[in-house]
């Protein structure tokens, strides 16, 4: 099959509830945004330090929880395919917690304010990082009605463990980034004003 | 991902390259009707769209044989017992109840998932059936008996005394010129070339309408 459809020349795209939208739709950047960042989270695995494998594979199973949000985020609230999408795992953040909580021990504690970088994953992981809030901002935007939300009630709380996920994503991904520095042996890099 | 064992329980040509073909029904096996399955084959796979009825002893597919393709010459050449690896049915092309009308719009072995929402119930559609002549107008009747309007749309003109009531022309052709503006629920199947001119035509004069599409090439 050609992976160009031509269908979406014209500015417009379909979300998977089938609604005719334009490709600046806040829903499609929201998808958009979650797309960017399973892409950064793929840049970041290719950059991992050997003796990281453990990681590796968390970061492939983020890879895949990902795609279950953006099919999320691309259904139009209340719709019939919701029905056919997975249910989203109310221990996606718990997931991430247990990870966090698994790497914190091993880190020095931390007393000011460090500047992103060090070993290239690390760098890698602050992106994830800065992206992951991104996309959790346009998630947020779709569900509460001071900007314009469209997801109330039922379908709202279809989209609430993908809003816990992110926002405990991107805590994730900045210890992950001081545990990439620490187990290759660069010092953080601490903020001087 | 999980791979089933499916035996050829016979064939039956609906044209002279248009074949349906049925295999006895793993168990476990539940779909929902306008999903398809994959068989898989050295490395490779090609996706088929079952026919229904959703329950039974059996599952059928629709295949065009494409004359020099990889995989439909062995679906035209198995044989009774014959065994495949299918994988789970998957897909979202199903049938969405709404207020709207649905216009379901195929070419070729696309009409498949419209043939798969028909036997699970859905009436009351449009279908519009884009083929080069009338003999490949598969499950006519069966469709033209469920449906609201069956409307075969033929690209090629057909002698003089033919006896089929058709539209002469692209399936477009007629969208852009019987059906009345409005907001519709469209399903596109078939060819991308097809999907991309009937797209065009919803986002100019069907804008309020939801589309879902399967492209099959
Ligand atoms: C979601 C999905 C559902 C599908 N369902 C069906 C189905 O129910 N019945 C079916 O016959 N096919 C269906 N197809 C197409 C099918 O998967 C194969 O592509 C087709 O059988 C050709 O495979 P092949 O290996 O023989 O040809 P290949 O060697 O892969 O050659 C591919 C070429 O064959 C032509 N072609 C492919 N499919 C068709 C077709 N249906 N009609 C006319 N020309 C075609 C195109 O020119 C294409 O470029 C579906 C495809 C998708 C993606």
């Amino acid at each position: 099959m050609k992976i160009y459809t031509q269908t979406g020349d014209q500015g417009k795209t379909s979300l998977i509830s089938g609604e005719r939208v334009p490709k600046s739709h806040p829903r499609v950047q929201a998808c958009g945004e979650v797309d960017e960042l399973n892409a950064v989270v793929g840049a970041l695995a290719a950059a991992l330090p050997p003796g990281t494998e453990a990681v590796a594979a968390e970061l492939r199973r983020i890879q895949s929880d990902l795609l279950d949000v953006g099919a999320w985020l691309s259904a139009a609230p209340g719709s019939d395919i919701q029905q056919q999408l997975t249910p989203l795992d109310p221990d996606l953040a718990g997931r991430i917690e247990r990870r966090i909580d698994a790497m914190t021990p091993s880190l020095p504690e931390l007393k000011a304010f460090i500047l992103p970088g060090g070993h290239m994953s690390a760098a890698w992981s602050h992106v994830a990082r800065t992206v992951c809030r991104r996309a959790e901002r346009s998630a947020i935007a779709l569900v509460i009605p001071e900007t314009g939300g469209e997801s109330q009630g039922e379908a709202r709380n279809g989209l609430a463990p993908a809003i816990v996920f992110l926002n405990r994503l991107s805590d994730y991904f900045f210890v992950l980034a001081r545990y990439l520095n620490h187990h290759t042996g660069i010092a953080d890099v601490p903020w001087r004003k | 991902m999980q791979l089933y064992t499916v035996h050829v329980k016979g064939r039956q040509w609906l044209t002279d390259r248009i074949f349906e073909i049925r295999f006895d029904r793993p168990s476990g096996f539940d779909f929902r009707p306008g999903q398809k399955i994959a068989f898989v084959f050295e490395q490779n796979s090609r996706d088929y769209t079952l026919l229904g009825p959703a329950h039974g002893p059996e599952l059928s597919i629709c295949v065009r044989h494409v004359a020099g393709g990889h995989f439909s010459p062995r679906l035209a050449a198995a044989a009774p017992g014959d065994v495949f690896q299918v994988t789970a049915p998957s897909g979202f092309f199903t049938f969405k109840p709404s207020p709207r009308p649905a216009v379901f719009v195929a070419t070729g072995t696309g009409v498949a998932p419209f043939v798969a929402f028909e036997r699970a119930g859905v009436r009351d559609f449009h279908l519009l059936h884009g083929v080069r002549t009338a003999e490949n107008l598969i499950y006519g009747p069966e469709l033209a008996a469920a449906a609201r309007a069956y409307v075969p749309c033929l690209s090629q003109p057909v002698a003089a005394g033919g006896s089929t009531v058709h539209f002469t022309g692209r399936v477009d052709a007629w969208l852009a010129t019987r059906l009345p503006s409005g907001g519709y629920d469209f399903y596109l199947c078939g060819n991308g070339d097809m999907i991309r001119d009937v797209m065009r035509l919803i986002d100019e004069r069907f804008h309020s309408s939801h589309v879902f599409t399967e492209t099959f090439f």
